[in-house]
């Protein structure tokens, strides 16, 4: 960095907050590279336009990674505009209802017309400005303020103002609402903390500091696009107005549902002239329909049963980095898991890279028993992975008083490739001696009503369960493994770690949250309350001629820049 | 005869509504509660709450029968849980759908069984017959998944020819629609298929060896002419039987072929509602082929009738 870039630095650096500041100092020091800086800055709401002149004043000072862009999603060449895509997806299991979608394919429709505050660009693992153009936390991360888009329009010709965003969010943190958000809102946000303060200001006053927040306003909660001011949520998925860059044409229950472009689209009228979608109840049905060439994409698909689109060079494979992953969990207070010494056994007889290999073909990451995992920039990589280790784990076992093994139940769902990891985890288990005895129930017998006592999920012995792609590792960190998590299917009980948690969640620098996530990660590898074996990657298919789409692991797809070559 | 179908009319609808009070029952013993199946496991337990009063799902379970089925008398099915709109058309929609597929199959299947089943037994014991039967029963046991597979392969992909996906455009005509419905069609043409010939062949075989049979060669009528006036008759009869019992299958049963070929028919419709406990639909659904299956068997004892006397006289005294 010479004199110059220097100058033009400090001149960036006058007049910023000192959060910014700081993050600069970490790009300057080296602990932040500029993939992370991105990442960062992004969520304490710094404009791209700021850091790319931070990046350009340090210059090659450190360029260990850089932003790229994810091979085939970025748009190659010139766009062409028209046409229609057509897609395949799984079919929404419910009514398309904002306030209580839960489902892939049902989510997906949400965000076809739908925009949020924020974007959080899983190609680029980056959080984006959307119908938010800034946000920034108060001192200590409890308050979070968020510029609105000027000259945004709702589909019906209605102005976007800071009422709507209050409206939305008020309706989505309601406990008297049947809200999914609230899963994600709970002891974060209640309706009374959504205040304007301005037509084109709002401000989220939480209950508890949290350094990521915007990321639950932004597109990983899927339920939080915004919707005129009184909306009845119920009535939406007939007209499904929002603000985004396609308006709805038609939608049919379990068919199927067409939309075309909206010429009036903040961000410039789209490349496509619109875009049908195809309901399916199974994967196979459409990955033969890309291969017979009736549909042009699959918004999401799992490697299970895909080999023949992975194994072809005739389609654009497109894998994203997703925090959806599995987790064992082992019942803390319940004889023999009361020793560490036997949970860390388990752990240990966890052949986890052949489980990638051969339930996942490869569309994984390992995963090292805790919720951190490679979507996450907080996540401390200086922590060792736990690898295969059966002579250690026997004598774990040994010393603690185990030496020919024991049995115990292993609870799970039919879902995906679950019930094959049971059988491979029951065939590493029985390595060291240790028997599971394998339950496979359909999910609903599974969760049972969800709540201790009442659910083979979180009262049993062993219990394997999915979890799926979030942006922030807030929730995994809290539900199932605080002390009064409600999902703590492990009874895992540490007041160390709750208070790390608390101070996780708190925190709104990275190398903080990286030094506490480095801690979490060492405790939980210490104490293995649960086995996290893997993180599955998000799978999307296109054929060769589809350009530009930008899907994200909960499996919504984003078409606003896609065309057809 | 007029008395023997009032009779049975009014045994339907008591099995109706038995049937109505089991799938109630069973539905309650089913796992999970719809604001759950709606919200996802993960929901929060107050979400689950508004939406279960939201539902009327928290109220007795007489209560809930009863506003069901006193709506459900007047004609009014009710509205689904998980889609939040009204449930007569969707399972109106799913069952025309159903019949549709069922009707191409059976125009298919039936005149083929007969005529396969005739044929073989007029050869009974040679070559041909064994060709017939052993084909037959070998298509019956492929399951829908395999063949259906293997034909989207070699018909959809491979050759390119056939449409893989049953449901056809909006707005298509009756020619696009069966076009549509030929590859679904044939795995279930190919299941059905031994069944039918097996029956045929079996009770053409008996009327070949039954004395009136003898009688009319005896007599010196010609072969062709024995067939069709004296066999085919006789022989009909318990194929008419397999094929009424088979109506349940073809309209209810066909989720796997359904779900391949993604087909909106009413099979697929009630597992779904199943798995989500969405009441109303499954109770709509599960009567909607419970009156088609007896209006089947109907048909199928007046056929039977018509064709054999011995159980007209007998019904009409």
């Amino acid at each position: 960095m010479d004199r110059n870039d220097h100058r033009k630095l400090d001149q960036l650096r006058a007049g910023r907050s000192e959060l910014e500041n700081h993050y600069v100092d970490e790009l300057l020091a080296g602990r932040l590279d500029r993939r992370q800086f991105l990442r960062k800055g992004a969520v304490i709401g710094m404009s791209s336009t700021l850091m790319g002149a931070v990046l350009a004043a340090c210059g090659g000072a450190n360029n260990s990674s850089s932003a790229s862009s994810t091979s085939s999603a970025a748009a190659s060449g010139t766009p062409k505009p028209g046409g229609t895509l057509r897609l395949a997806q799984q079919a929404p299991a419910t009514a398309i209802n904002p306030l209580t979608i839960d489902d892939a394919g049902g989510l997906n429709m949400l965000a076809q017309t739908g925009e949020f505050l924020v974007f959080d660009n899983n190609l680029l693992l980056k959080l984006q400005p959307m119908l938010a153009t800034s946000w920034t936390p108060s001192a200590g991360g409890a308050v979070w303020t968020f510029k609105l888009r000027p000259g945004v329009k709702f589909h019906n010709g209605q102005a976007m103002t800071a009422k709507d965003v209050v409206y939305t969010f008020k309706q989505l943190s309601d406990p008297k609402l049947a809200s999914n958000a609230l899963s994600t809102f709970t002891s974060v946000l209640s309706p009374d903390g959504v205040v304007m303060v301005d037509p084109m200001t709002v401000a989220f006053h939480l209950e508890a500091p949290n350094g990521n927040f915007p990321y639950l306003v932004s597109s990983d909660n899927y339920n939080a696009i915004i919707v005129p001011d009184g909306t009845d949520f119920s009535k939406w998925q007939s007209t499904f107005v929002g603000t985004g860059p396609f308006t709805l044409k038609s939608y049919t229950q379990n068919v199927g549902a067409s939309f075309l472009a909206n010429p009036a689209y903040w961000g410039g009228k789209p490349y496509l002239d619109g875009s049908t979608y195809t309901f399916y109840t199974s994967q196979p049905p459409q990955i033969l329909a890309l291969q017979g060439g009736q549909v042009d994409a699959i918004v999401q698909f799992t490697a299970q049963g895909a080999q023949s689109l992975l194994n072809s060079s005739s389609y654009n494979i497109i894998k994203l980095k997703s925090a959806g992953h599995r987790e064992l969990s082992m019942r803390n207070d319940q004889a023999p898991f009361t020793d560490p010494r036997v949970r860390q056994a388990v752990a240990l007889a966890m052949g986890r890279p052949q489980m990638i290999t051969a339930l996942l073909l490869g569309a994984g990451q390992l995963g090292n028993d805790s919720p951190f995992g490679p979507r996450f920039p907080s996540t401390n990589t200086s922590v060792p992975q736990r690898v295969q280790d059966l002579t250690k784990a026997k004598q774990l076992l040994t010393a603690a008083g185990h030496p020919n093994g024991f049995s115990a139940p292993l609870v799970t769902e039919q879902y995906q490739e679950i019930p094959a990891l049971a059988q491979v985890m029951k065939a590493d288990l029985a390595q060291v001696g240790i028997t599971a005895n394998l339950k496979i129930e359909s999910q609903a017998s599974y969760y049972g009503k969800a709540t201790y006592g009442n659910s083979d999920w979180l009262d049993s012995t062993m219990s394997l369960v999915d979890y799926g792609d979030r942006g922030v590792p807030n929730v995994y960190l809290e539900a199932p493994l605080t002390s009064n998590g409600p999902w703590n299917a492990a009874r895992f009980k540490n007041t160390t770690y709750d208070n790390l948690v608390k101070q996780y969640v708190a925190a709104v620098d990275l190398s903080t949250q990286q030094q506490l996530a480095g801690k979490i990660e060492t405790l939980l590898l210490a104490e293995t309350p649960i086995v996290v074996p893997y993180f599955l990657d998000g799978l999307t298919a296109t054929t060769q001629e589809v350009h530009g789409v930008n899907p994200t692991s909960i499996s919504a797809i984003y078409l606003n820049k896609a065309y057809i070559s | 005869m007029a008395i023997f179908i009032l009779k049975r009319v009014g045994l339907a609808l008591i099995t109706l509504w038995i049937l109505s009070v089991i799938v109630f029952l069973a539905a309650q013993v089913l796992p999970g509660d719809p604001a759950r199946a709606i919200l996802g496991p993960l929901a929060a337990p107050s979400a689950v709450h508004a939406l279960d009063h939201q539902l009327g799902t928290d109220q007795p379970l007489l209560t809930q029968y009863w506003h069901w089925i006193s709506n459900f008398v007047h004609g009014n099915m009710g509205k689904s849980y998980s889609y939040q709109t009204a449930v007569a058309p969707l399972v109106i929609k799913a069952l025309g759908h159903s019949l549709e597929l069922a009707a191409v199959v059976f125009v298919v299947v039936v005149p083929l069984g007969i005529l396969g089943g005739v044929w073989a037994a007029l050869a009974a014991g040679k070559p041909r017959d064994r060709i017939i039967s052993v084909v037959g029963l070998s298509s019956t046991v492929v399951p829908e998944l395999v063949s259906g597979i293997i034909l989207i392969l070699v018909f959809g992909i491979a050759l390119n020819v056939l449409p893989i996906s049953a449901t056809w455009p909006p707005g298509a005509s009756l020619p696009t629609q069966l076009y549509h419905l030929i590859l679904p069609a044939i795995p279930l043409v190919l299941i059905l298929f031994g069944y039918i010939e097996q029956m045929a062949r079996a009770g053409t075989i008996e009327a070949l060896n039954s004395d009136y049979a003898r009688t009319a060669i005896l007599k010196g009528l010609p072969r062709r002419t024995v067939i069709r006036r004296h066999i085919l008759r006789n022989s009909l009869l318990p194929t008419i039987t397999v094929v009424a019992t088979q109506v349940g299958y073809l309209i209810g049963g066909l989720v796997v072929v359904e779900t391949l070929f993604r087909y909106q028919g009413i099979g697929s419709l009630i597992v779904n509602a199943a798995n989500a406990k969405d009441f109303p639909m499954l109770e709509a659904g599960i009567l909607v082929i419970g009156i088609v299956f007896m209006v089947a068997t109907l048909v199928a004892d007046i056929l039977y009738s018509l064709l054999n006397p011995r159980i007209r006289y007998q019904a009409a005294e």
